[in-house]
């Protein structure tokens, strides 16, 4: 006998589970349907196939725009908040020192800070230090959200490595720095990848403190946010929402996927 | 994320409950000494954060004291602002009703969530990572854009309404119109944007329970109803009260979603803030003191629920 489940409450929950898939998959198909329909309005009946949606974005200069100052943010932040991260990790997993639970306190804390309030603080802040509004700003906002992401990718992989490595390379001869390059880095260098790619996709979605210190160039989501309330833009939007988000569960499964086959690999 | 607040934190969980990871390696200690590299490691990130974070938070406790103000000249200290937050009963109420909202919110989709995560990681089905997967790769899609698929939904020519249209359920001159624009819209979208994302916590406090404590209450004579109640519940109470405050610190805040399907009915505290600080009527005073209570609010749930939120591992040591 199972002792966590009987056999109609097994079947209950995959049910429920099914259900719940349903329900988390059925807008982002609904959009898909939507965005080959001939038809301004995205209501039923549909009316006819149609590919002018997808035409008329690829032909959006102001979306290019908005992609490439993403892109530009999201590879700026991603950066910052990685090298700012590693060393953050490497003090907290490899040094002792006083006040160390207050230290990783506050590397944590942009995680639970509202975001509407790190928004309008930032925002008071370049106001009073007289900094024009741009993309630097933003890449400056975004690496204080991103670097808590990281610490928490790169510290249990740092936890995992024995380091009697690294004390063997010392012993030899290495210096601290040439320690770091030539053993710790390299075993890292998967949690250093995760660590750039979640602050890459985090930058690029950022909408709500991207909105208080954003200037003249609209990032994506500062674009999307401003197409959703047009509704004649509205066939277009939807268009680009589903590129995104099959572009996004694309790299979403497929990272899932090499993660697997990498350490199939490395358990043989 | 968007308002997604506090999504990477799923994004990162996510990897830990999925990898599946061995017990972390015996830690040395030779290398764990007072070191004078240490300031070396800790000067950016912290210089970063103090510049870049705490000053800016500084400077909005300032605007909330009329220490520092849009207006020129000279200002007394005061805590005018903070008066007005207690007596003037609006922002209080705003703020009650976001509680509300998100304690809704949080609530719904912690116990939809349950049963889901009881099902991964106790029905002994052989996929339960790719299933976990299924679950939360919505959550790693774009924010705004899933939004935009309830809008579309929602709206009173959407997809629901003209649906029914369609199909003469209903009359076209009468859609249902609290669909968009409510506070019904707002719940139902946060919690479709949290639901995979709080079955993680869940999932991983489930994934660590000991089967032979079940075994054990089975042994003894519990049915299984009484060893979930007595055992499965009170062991799982960590990830559930992790994934309710992962839910609930970031939407009392939130003011995105609400922005775009709220309408006026589903106005919460954050958009006041942002309004406070919008081209209207700026109060940067008022919307300091909001911003402000918001956040000691929120720090003083974090602080009071710490140990729930899964940082231990960062923290200890």
């Amino acid at each position: 006998m199972d002792v966590a489940l009987s056999a109609a409450g097994r079947r209950l929950l995959r049910a429920l589970f099914v259900l719940v898939v349903l329900f988390l998959y059925a807008p982002i198909l609904i959009l898909l349907v939507f965005s080959f329909n001939d038809s301004q309005l995205p209501s039923f009946p549909l009316s006819g196939l149609t590919l002018d949606w997808y035409a008329e974005f690829f032909h959006d200069p102001e979306l290019g725009d908005a992609l490439e100052t993403s892109a530009i943010v999201a590879a700026l932040s991603s950066v910052g908040a990685v090298v700012l991260g590693t060393l953050a990790s490497l003090a907290l997993v490899r040094r002792r020192f006083v006040g160390k639970s207050a230290v990783s306190a506050l590397l944590l804390s942009p995680l639970v800070i509202p975001y509407v309030v790190f928004g309008i603080s930032l925002l008071l802040f370049f106001h009073a230090v007289g900094v024009e509004r741009g993309v630097l700003t933003v890449v400056v906002g975004h690496i204080v959200i991103s670097l808590p992401y990281t610490i928490l990718v790169l510290v249990p992989r740092l936890e995992q490595i024995d380091v009697s490595l690294e004390e063997a390379a010392q012993d030899l001869g290495a210096s601290r720095l040439r320690t770091f390059r030539s053993v710790t880095l390299p075993l890292i260098a998967p949690a250093i990848v995760a660590a750039f790619l979640i602050a890459l996709t985090t930058s690029f979605d950022e909408y709500a403190v991207a909105s208080f210190v954003v200037g003249d160039r609209a990032t994506f989501p500062i674009y999307l946010y401003g197409a959703l309330r047009f509704p004649s833009r509205l066939p277009e939007v939807i268009a680009v929402a589903v590129v995104v988000m099959l572009a996004s569960l694309t790299v979403v499964v497929g990272a899932e996927i090499g993660r697997r086959v990498a350490e199939r690999r490395l358990a043989a | 994320m968007g308002g997604g607040e506090g999504s990477l934190t799923a994004r990162s969980a996510a990897a830990d409950a999925a990898a599946d990871l061995p017990p972390p390696a015996r830690r040395g200690r030779r290398l764990l000494h007072a070191d004078p590299a240490t300031p070396a490691l800790l000067g950016l990130p912290l210089a970063w954060l103090g510049v870049f974070f705490l000053v800016p938070i500084g400077i909005v406790a300032g605007y909330s004291l009329d220490a520092l103000s849009i207006e020129p000249g000279p200002h007394a200290l005061t805590l005018a602002g903070w008066r007005e937050l207690v007596h003037e009963g609006v922002y209080l109420g705003l703020f009650w009703k976001s509680v509300q909202m998100s304690l809704l919110v949080s609530a719904v989709v912690v116990v939809l969530a349950y049963p889901l995560a009881y099902y991964l990681a106790l029905s002994g089905t052989k996929r339960k990572y790719v299933l976990l997967l299924i679950l939360i790769a919505p959550f790693l899609t774009s924010y705004l854009l899933r939004l935009l698929a309830w809008k579309v939904i929602l709206g009173s020519q959407g997809v629901v309404n003209s649906f029914l249209f369609w199909t003469g359920l209903r009359d076209a001159d009468h859609p249902l119109g609290q669909l968009l624009y409510s506070r019904f819209a707002v719940v139902l979208v946060l919690a479709y944007v949290w639901l995979p994302f709080v079955a993680l916590p869940i999932f991983v406090s489930l994934e660590s329970l000991d089967r032979r404590l079940l075994e054990a209450a089975s042994d003894l004579g519990a049915r299984r109803w009484q060893a979930f109640l007595q055992v499965t519940l009170p062991l799982s109470a960590p990830g559930v009260v992790a994934g309710f405050l992962f839910v609930f610190i970031p939407t009392v805040g939130e003011f995105v979603t609400p922005s775009l399907v709220g309408g006026t009915s589903g106005y919460m505290y954050g958009n006041q803030i942002v309004d406070l600080f919008g081209s209207g009527f700026p109060d940067w005073r008022t919307g300091a003191v909001l911003a402000l209570f918001l956040l000691v609010v929120v720090a003083a749930l974090t602080a009071v629920f710490a140990r729930f939120l899964q940082f231990r591992q960062v923290t200890a040591g």
